[in-house]
């Protein structure tokens, strides 16, 4: 426990905590706001109609959490990476081994301290994604009604379980690379590489793709009621993309994120710690 | 094989290699409870790879550790429980301020005290600037608080690599009186430097390590009674018939640890002889009509060191000889 909450404040100290979200939520209303806007002057009534998804209640809740997940993804590899690597460079790592603490649960409960504060992050994000929302429709001059939707806000509880799962599998990707890579720049470029390779293997294997960690976490999401974005982990890509039914797709993330967090708890277990 | 329970640390036919380079060769150290034990080598000897050993940070290819009177090996961590540790340089979350960081180790490993934090920021002299970032801490502060992280859980045994770097005199001097004052309570610690005038001020027993072994090992009044030397210097012009005139009574040689040679006609000549015989020594040159400008006597674990581990003097480095005029140590 104790090493949880010192990860935790250790956690709510960094500027990567702060950068990494402030970052998201920009992204996120910039994105929101100017779609909302920009879209009032497309001539074509099916192109506004398209634009406007984002802002139109309730179906904007479940793709904003989409959205987020999938430009989200891309920070969560980074900050998990920046995490564990981190312990690597910084020689912190080394610092409770020789304090004759367990390798495998400071591993395990730093990881725990991240996804503390994803669930963190992803609610503030998500409140920031839907005010923006909100303020897309006003300028948009599209009706918020459906912003109480009962049955939406039923479901948004779990959806927001099931994102929030994603997006630590996300950051568990990345913090294994970087355990594995023992350096916190390597371990992001390395998940930056992945998460765009990923996103470009889609159009020429989409069928091998849809298993890989970011499609399942964008895939783990139940869309059903409401549609989905689309495309690769930006959520944006190409349409017409096969992707898995969410409930396998949540096995898969929970695959990985089992997966990422051995590669990463055994590789530290076994390693010799230098430098 | 067998270990004395009076020792705290001790290894026995101690190896590690990193590939095909040979770190460790069989390493038998033992060090006693109570004492600070310094641990010299020349760069690449094996120090650092020895206190990686001793920390579980790395494991031995073979042989033994035995940490506190029971064996030392891979899943028996909370012995470490009882053992601080600076190894390399300090590490520290460069983010969080000095407070926080040693808060962040206490969380690791054996519980700490609450206000243990605080008494060790009073004990290195950081309590002022506890709330700095560690970022913008100087190398001897980083060193300071590296020095409280390692005494956070009150450890029986203390292990320490190259605790005097980046301290500055008073720090040093500091740092000296408080691991003696832990060795007077019944602690051990062990401490790794390159600093031979420090060790030899502040260790009882001492252990040389060369290439991966053991070469020497003892208590400090031991070593230096086995390493006495006079040391003289005479005008260069004269230095070999010098050395033939000394010869009688040892094999003088050219070149010495000591102080800084200012004169580039007169060279410093190292006589294997015991402390009594300098008056003698200068005598003899006398009468030789060679006149010493310089005569120091003394026990010196840099000249034991660089014998021992096969390095060169180096004329200007730190010695601890007596200054002129025969001072016998």
């Amino acid at each position: 426990m104790r090493v949880f909450v010192s990860g935790l404040r250790k956690l709510v100290g960094r500027p990567a905590s702060f950068v990494t979200l402030g970052l998201l939520a920009g992204l996120l209303v910039l994105i929101i706001v100017a779609t909302a806007a920009v879209s009032t002057r497309d001539p074509s009534p099916a192109a506004q109609a398209r634009a406007l998804v984002l802002v139109r209640f309730p179906g904007a809740y479940d793709l904003i959490l989409q959205f987020i997940l999938g430009l989200g993804g891309l920070f969560a590899v980074i900050y998990g990476a920046a995490i564990a690597g981190s312990e690597w460079g910084w020689g912190t790592l080394k610092n409770a081994v020789a304090r004759g603490e367990s390798r495998t649960r400071y591993l395990l409960l730093t990881f725990a301290a991240i996804a503390v504060m994803v669930a963190v992050g992803l609610a503030i994000t998500f409140v920031v994604g839907i005010a923006a929302a909100i303020v897309g429709a006003n300028i948009a001059g599209v009706p918020t009604t459906g912003l109480t939707d009962a049955a939406t806000l039923n479901r948004m509880p779990a959806q927001f379980v099931r994102g929030w799962f994603a997006v630590i599998e996300e950051a568990s990707l990345g913090f294994a690379i970087a355990t594995l890579a023992r350096s916190q720049l390597a371990g992001i470029g390395a998940g930056i590489a992945f998460y765009f390779g990923e996103t470009f293997a889609r159009l020429f294997l989409p069928d091998v793709v849809k298993y890989l960690p970011f499609a399942v976490a964008q895939a783990s999401l139940d869309t059903s009621a409401s549609g989905n974005l689309g495309g690769g982990p930006g959520g944006g890509g190409a349409a017409g993309i096969t992707s898995l039914p969410p409930d396998t797709a949540l096995l898969l993330v929970a695959a990985w994120l089992i997966g990422s967090l051995l590669v990463a708890v055994v590789y530290t277990e076994r390693a010799e710690i230098t430098g | 094989m067998t270990v004395s329970p009076d020792l705290a640390l001790a290894t026995r036919d101690l190896r590690k290699s990193y590939g095909s380079r040979v770190a460790l060769a069989g390493l038998d150290l033992s060090v006693p409870t109570g004492v600070v034990y310094g641990f010299l080598g020349p760069n690449g000897a094996g120090k650092t790879t020895t206190m990686r050993l001793l920390t579980g940070l790395l494991h031995p290819d073979s042989g033994s550790i035995h940490l506190l009177g029971s064996p030392f090996a891979r899943g028996d961590r909370r012995r470490l429980f009882r053992v601080g540790a600076l190894v390399e340089s300090p590490s520290f979350y460069p983010y969080l301020n000095g407070r926080q960081n040693l808060h962040a180790l206490a969380a690791t490993g054996a519980p700490v005290p609450k206000n243990r934090v605080e008494e060790l920021l009073e004990l290195v002299g950081l309590r002022d600037r506890a709330t700095d970032k560690v970022s913008g801490y100087s190398l001897g502060m980083k060193q300071r608080l590296g020095i409280a992280g390692a005494l956070l859980s009150d450890p029986q045994l203390l292990l320490l690599d190259e605790p005097a770097n980046g301290l500055d005199p008073a720090g040093i001097v500091a740092m000296r009186e408080t691991l003696r004052h832990l060795a007077t309570i019944g602690k051990t610690v062990f401490v790794s430097s390159h600093l031979l005038a420090e060790i030899q001020v502040m260790a009882d027993v001492v252990g040389i390590i060369a290439a991966g072994r053991l070469v020497r090992e003892g208590t400090m009044q031991e070593l230096l009674g086995s390493q006495q030397v006079v040391r003289v210097r005479v005008p260069r012009d004269a230095s070999v018939a010098a050395i033939d005139l000394l010869g009688p009574i040892g094999a003088a040689t050219v070149g010495a640890a000591g102080a800084p040679e200012a004169d580039p006609d007169a060279v410093w000549l190292s006589v294997p002889a015991a402390l009594n015989r300098a008056a003698e020594i200068n005598r003899v040159l006398a009468s030789g009509g060679i006149y010493a400008s310089g005569l120091e006597s003394g026990s010196d674990l840099e000249m034991l060191f660089l014998e021992l581990t096969g390095g060169e003097p180096v004329a200007g480095s730190e010695g601890t000889f007596q200054g002129i005029g025969t001072a016998s140590r």
